[in-house]
């Protein structure tokens, strides 16, 4: 299901800065207010969804990104079909929420090393100063004026989410950025 | 360009937001009992002053919620923030 085209974005080596395209992957999003979607998706997920704004969650390798007080965004390798269908009988069929696979709309390009930061900086108004000693934290901001979600998994290792029609001209824009560092 | 605090994830810059024009506009409850006029009036006509105003924000890229700004225009000083469906602060 998940193998249809990626664009072609092979891995990259700079100084201090290892690009790499993190595909397939499942990613869904989940939307939802009330106690028992909480409840719901906690167990089905095995993962408290984050309430505190710009965090995330992560057991094993399912990752919970907080997007809004009311969205999350899901992803990980560990992601399968009955988690998807457990998800969509218990939450999506019973109204307590949503549940919207969203696998093909973003491309998950992993970023790690010292100079993430550094080339992130030269076209994202978001301010990396605290963002960048804190793991677990996610924000959904620009880079060269095309939406992103960045989330932190580790010290100076990024994974950033960008939508497949701009995932291309991004990549070509982060390669640009890098080679001048 | 300045900096806008949104009420869910925090300071931002503003090239984040896009504006949503004058707050606090409320719909009439019988539109078709309206003139022309006053139609035109609710749907275009706005203060646009310059000083204190009452704005509606929208974080486009970042959370995408809607919130409420009183900004200073002519000098882009942000007075508050606050969630739609609260009250303005008093001070």
């Amino acid at each position: 299901m998940l193998n249809i085209n990626f664009p072609k974005i092979e891995k990259k080596d700079y100084p201090n800065l290892e690009l790499n395209l993190v595909e397939p992957i499942h990613k869904l999003n989940l939307r939802g207010k009330n106690r028992d979607f909480f409840t719901k998706a906690g167990r089905i997920l095995s993962i408290m969804l984050p309430t505190e704004p710009n965090t995330s969650a992560t057991i094993k390798s399912i990752s919970a990104l907080w997007l809004s007080p009311d969205e999350w965004m899901i992803y990980g390798k560990d992601i399968d079909k009955n988690l998807m269908l457990s998800l969509d009988s218990e939450i999506s069929k019973l109204n307590l929420g949503s549940v919207t696979d969203v696998s093909d709309q973003w491309v998950l390009i992993n970023m790690r090393g010292k100079n993430v930061f550094e080339v992130l900086s030269k076209g994202s108004p978001f301010d990396f100063n605290k963002f960048k000693d804190t793991k677990n934290v996610t924000v959904q901001t620009l880079l060269n004026h095309v939406d992103v979600i960045l989330h932190q998994n580790d010290t100076n290792n990024l994974d950033l989410f960008v939508r497949k029609s701009f995932s291309e001209h991004l990549w070509l824009w982060i390669n640009d950025s890098s080679r001048s560092l | 360009m300045f900096i806008i605090t949104c009420p869910f994830c925090g300071e931002r810059d503003q090239s984040e937001f896009s504006a949503g024009g004058e707050a606090h506009i409320i719909r009439p409850k019988q539109p078709t009992e309206l003139s022309d006029d006053e139609w035109a009036d609710f749907l275009f006509m706005r203060k646009n002053i310059k000083g204190v105003q009452f704005e509606r924000w929208n974080h486009a890229h970042g959370c995408r919620k809607w919130f409420n700004v009183i900004r200073d225009t002519s000098n882009d000083k942000i007075h508050a923030v606050y969630k739609m469906g609260e009250k303005p602060p008093s001070d």
